[in-house]
């Protein structure tokens, strides 16, 4: 039996002995993130199938839930840490080479740091714990913004720095409320007793959780800083910041409203801030000349979409949101890996600077292809599937309004497919020089790359391969009673 | 004058998180944001640590049977605020490293003056 703890605690006592090995050999410190990052892919993925039959509680300290501080691996805590592990992994491999100038041990420290809080945010079941994993997170993100340090990178991590920092001040008080309310910080201690009190007084700390966790998972009118950050940093932190930051921040939003508050009511609000959201992430990103601020804001677009397929709350909905989720996270992740090579070649991360890239490195630009057509929902990729699903969803509600902001979120789409075809003519069919020499990414580089398209398309063709634990993922978001009968069983 | 003997520490903790928020929004400079961002972290911390307080309380300590149980302080809150406290220095550190290299790149912590992205 492979304990849940071992998936925090390795990563977060390798990156502590980054600094101490960093003493004695210079040279090893880029090996530490993807050794842990391996390690946790193995252990997540060998609990996976048996976190599908029953959620393995871990009771730190020898003391029974709720007096504890406890994990819960369930369906939906164990495939985002695969996920995480996998894309730290590749992304980890890919920032061997890629990472060459200034303090590379701390890159590596705070990256596998980054890693961990994400890890600690899924998996917790204690709400103030959830806190401090959500801070490990963010803290390490605000400085690897600004690992460059550089004009644009300072100025985004200052940006990002205040307006997160004020997030999690809102999020301490919302905790700080519910505990005065419940006297417990387990959050299925909390969502068994949700209905005792009156529902005016549990709004106010529900508010001001969603919008301190809003903040990093960048709803709509908080998301100000994302486009700076997510361009500004190195792009091997960018696709982590991409593809791990703001879907763990989107998971917090809704474990806290699924399981904890069960707020069915606010649902529709969340679908409505979703659509809002991929509208004007999308119709920003139309309108961008850099190439990794279309990225970022086309990011803030997908997380509209994942936003709003699980605001629909139906057993569809829920899955199609975590498809979606899981699908845009490998995409994104590889557009950002392809675009900093060739930004590196290019010199310049204005679009029009990448003519005729299609032909100077051609592995890396399929690559971004499909990554693109991938996103925009083209089959045979991940994203056909994905979104198929969630439209799918909206229409079986048969609700009007669903149906209607769905039409809305296929708009997005069109705009979506718009933006990335211009980059995509750009770099085949632009450009005058018609044999230019061949400067391909380097192998390290390449193979995370590769494998991302494979698995792109493998589950794009097979989506059956992961529809059984997005099931049970979200037959686990949607029944509060079986979670909180699953830690705190013991003790009813 | 009930009213605010019991809740003064509420009503303190509530008016620094205001006076934090209130800087945060309206300062230019990036030191005076900085401060205000400090403001109101005590401020959390503060309101944190009235959850669990008792007027005249004192330490849980369950060994010493001196200790009369009802007036035992709640330790949670404490603990709370005391990774609070961390968390919260660990941001100001960086905030202040950040705010040097902003001051080196830009020469000014006019956060009106610097606008180099936007959407």
């Amino acid at each position: 039996m492979v304990n849940p703890v071992l998936l925090i605690a390795v990563p977060l006592g390798l990156a502590f002995a980054i600094p101490l090995f960093n003493l004695f050999w210079k040279a090893t410190a880029k090996y530490f993130p993807p050794v842990a990052l391996g390690f946790n892919l193995v252990v997540s993925l060998l609990l996976l199938p048996k976190v599908l039959e029953n959620p393995v509680i871990v009771s730190i300290g020898g003391w029974q839930p709720p007096f504890c501080i406890n994990l819960v691996a369930g369906p939906v805590g164990v495939l985002l840490s695969s996920i995480i592990a996998l894309i730290g992994l590749l992304v980890s491999v890919y920032a061997l080479d890629y990472i060459k100038e200034g303090p590379t041990e701390k890159y590596h420290m705070l990256y596998l740091l980054l890693l961990t809080g994400a890890t600690g945010v899924v998996l917790t079941g204690d709400i103030f714990n959830l806190f401090v994993f959500f801070e490990i997170l963010c803290i390490s993100s605000y400085a690897l913004v600004a690992y460059l340090r550089d004009k644009a990178g300072i100025e985004s991590a200052v940006k990002y720095l205040i307006q997160g920092s004020v997030g999690s001040s809102l999020l301490l008080i919302g905790i700080g409320l519910l505990y005065g309310l419940f006297g417990t910080l387990n959050m299925a201690d909390i969502a068994q007793n949700i209905k005792s009190v009156s529902p005016i007084s549990v709004f106010v700390p529900m508010v001001l959780i969603i919008t301190g966790l809003g903040v990093e998972a960048a709803i709509f009118p908080l998301n100000a800083w994302l486009p700076d950050a997510h361009s500004s940093a190195p792009s091997s932190i960018s696709a982590v910041l991409s593809g791990i930051a703001i879907e763990v921040g989107l998971y917090a939003v809704v474990r806290v409203t699924f399981t904890i508050f069960g707020a069915s009511s606010i649902f529709l609000f969340l679908a409505l801030l979703g659509i809002l959201t991929l509208l004007v992430g999308e119709m920003c990103a139309f309108s961008q000349n850099n190439i990794k601020r279309m990225l970022a804001y086309s990011s803030i677009g997908q997380i509209g979409l994942i936003l709003f397929a699980l605001a629909i709350a139906t057993s569809y909905g829920v899955t199609g949101g975590l498809f979606q989720l899981v699908s845009h996270t490998l995409s994104k992740a590889l557009l950002f890996l392809t675009v900093g090579y060739m930004i590196y070649q290019a010199g310049s991360s204005d679009i029009s600077a990448l003519e005729g890239m299609g032909r100077k490195m051609p592995l890396t630009c399929l690559a971004f292809t499909i990554g693109a057509f991938s996103l925009i929902g083209l089959p045979p990729f991940i994203g056909f599937p994905s979104k198929f699903l969630v439209v799918r969803a909206a229409l079986a509600t048969k609700e009007t309004y669903f149906c209607v902001l769905i039409g809305l979120a296929l708009l997005g789409t069109v705009i979506e497919g718009a933006y990335f075809f211009r980059v995509v003519q750009v770099l085949y069919f632009k450009g005058e020089k018609p044999n230019p020499r061949r400067k391909e990414a380097p192998l390290v580089a390449l193979v995370p790359m590769f494998i991302f398209v494979v698995l792109i398309v493998i589950v794009g063709v097979y989506p059956k391969l992961v529809t059984d634990v997005l099931n049970s993922a979200s037959s686990e978001l949607l029944s509060r009673t079986e979670y909180i009968k699953a830690v705190l069983g013991s003790i009813l | 004058m009930s009213f605010l003997n019991s809740y003064i520490y509420y009503i303190g903790a509530f008016g620094l998180i205001l006076v934090g928020l209130y800087i945060i929004l309206t300062k230019h400079n990036l030191i005076k944001v900085i401060i205000g961002l400090g403001i109101m972290d005590t401020g959390v911390n503060l309101f944190l640590i009235s959850i669990g307080y008792i007027t005249r309380g004192t330490a849980p300590i369950f060994s010493s049977p001196e200790i009369d149980s009802e007036r035992m302080v709640d330790p949670v809150p404490q603990a709370l605020v005391l990774t609070a406290i961390v968390i919260g220095v660990a941001i100001l550190a960086l905030a202040l490293s950040l705010a040097i290299r902003l001051y080196q790149h830009y020469e000014t912590l006019n956060l009106r003056k610097i606008k180099e992205q936007k959407w």
